[in-house]
């Protein structure tokens, strides 16, 4: 195998790791409203999550190639930079989830990639109008655009059945909820699954294995859809929890309005082409969801820690793309990559053997 | 400059489009919910025509909640 092969391996590899951390970190935002107004129990709703992700990545077949391509000059693309920028990717998912704090898998890989870019090839070929609109303006209004959307819903929804006996409501909601949450897990596996076989495409690319706008191999898009299927089931916890029952209390009418107002606002944006965070659409949904309701009911010290995640997460995932990238840029051929490898699994072990004796909520 | 950055016709036509299916769905599921249960209690009061007009109420609610869903199927499908 020459140094350039064993690269490549490593690339796929790490891609497949962010990829399973999508689906980790990712999980709450199909299932937290389901499992806090116990439409669903906590593994059947995984499950349900992990089988709908890995149908939704073979939904649309578009490489979503663009997502560093609109942000970075693709000729300054090497394997090593698509390396470093994973990781700083998988890191900065990592220290968002030890933390219990739903932020952009999404902005985490395009901060990594644009932070090795910038280290790799100057700040020329950092594309500053691709970052504003692709990510930053999106960013802004995405939250907001949920926010109303999840509010008003929410206040029609109590002026509709506000008056009849509660319980036939409740189950009513839940039951849509299923609906709602399955919608869902099948954008999220389209839009997110898409990502990964996106990185695996571009490094296969670059390292001259596939041409230019040609399909990604079978073998790529399989592992990608049970990369993410497999990181679902997993399940974050910590995010499911500050995701179900941190920000609102929230009963199952809340829910359906947060899962409805997501859904519409992803696929919206899909649909017209407008680039989104799946985690801050639905974070913006249950928050809009409860200050529907009751202004206070949303416990704002939470809703800003996620705000001040969702702020960090470009510049630190960009920084540690950065570190990574000078980092193997010491070593000589693919004993960077190697060893930085080695290091991350070491620091992944360590924090999984630190927090995953967590319980399972409801269990 | 804005409109150089983004493409704000796709940026309205998202957010138009995002309100009314999100706000859209959860008022016919709303309503499908309110016909159930006041089919259930018009039922039980033996009134015949309210309950036929709930029992319409909810089938035309569930089947709109389900047109919204498939809808946004074939819109994932289709991108």
């Amino acid at each position: 195998m020459s140094e350039a092969e064993l690269i490549l391996g490593l690339v796929v590899a790490t891609a497949l790791v962010f990829d399973f951390t999508n689906g980790f970190h990712d999980t709450a935002n199909v299932v937290a409203t389901s499992i806090s107004t116990r439409a669903m129990a906590p593994r059947i709703a995984v499950g349900y999550a992990a089988a709908l992700n890995f149908a939704g990545a073979f939904i649309s077949l578009e490489v979503a190639a663009t997502i560093a391509e609109d942000v970075v000059d693709p000729l300054a693309i090497t394997t090593t930079v698509i390396f470093a920028g994973l990781i700083g990717a998988i890191t900065w998912n990592l220290i968002t989830w030890y933390f219990g704090l739903p932020s952009s898998s999404s902005h985490a890989l395009i901060g990594g990639v644009v932070g090795s870019t910038f280290v790799a090839a100057g700040a020329d070929a950092v594309f500053g109008d691709g970052i504003l609109g692709k990510v930053l303006i999106p960013a802004l209004i995405a939250p907001v655009l949920a926010f109303v959307v999840g509010g008003v819903a929410i206040v029609i929804c109590y002026w509709v059945v506000g008056r009849q006996r509660p319980g036939p409501v409740s189950r009513g909601f839940r039951f849509g909820q299923v609906a709602s949450g399955g919608l869902l897990a099948l954008a999220h596996g389209t839009n997110d699954a898409q990502k990964t076989m996106g990185v695996i495409a571009l490094a296969l690319i670059a390292s001259g294995h596939l041409g230019t706008g040609e399909d990604p191999p079978l073998w790529v898009i399989v592992s990608a859809a049970s990369a993410i299927a497999l990181g679902t089931y997993s399940g974050g916890w910590r995010i499911i929890r500050t995701m179900g029952t941190r920000i609102i209390k929230m009963d199952p009418a809340q829910g359906f309005s947060a899962q409805g107002a997501g859904a519409a606002v992803i696929l919206a944006s899909s649909h017209f082409g407008f680039p989104l965070s799946t985690t801050q659409v639905i974070a913006g949904g249950v928050m809009g969801a409860g200050a529907g309701k009751r202004f206070s009911a949303v416990r704002w010290g939470v809703a800003g820690n996620i705000v001040t995640a969702w702020v960090l997460t470009l510049p630190a995932a960009a920084t540690i793309g950065g570190v990574t990238y000078l980092v193997t840029d010491l070593f000589p051929g693919a004993l960077g990559p190697v060893l930085v490898s080695a290091v991350g699994l070491a620091l992944v072990a360590f924090a999984f053997a630190r927090r995953i004796r967590q319980p399972v909520p409801g269990t | 400059m804005l409109a150089t950055i983004v493409d704000t016709s796709a940026l309205w036509q998202t957010i138009v489009a995002a309100f009314v299916a999100g706000v859209g769905t959860t008022l016919v599921f709303s309503l499908a919910i309110l016909g159930v249960a006041r089919f259930a209690e018009a039922n039980r009061q033996g009134r015949s025509v309210h309950s036929a007009v709930f029992a319409a109420l909810a089938l035309l609610g569930l089947l709109a909640t389900a047109a919204a869903i498939v809808f946004g199927v074939i819109v994932m499908t289709t991108k």
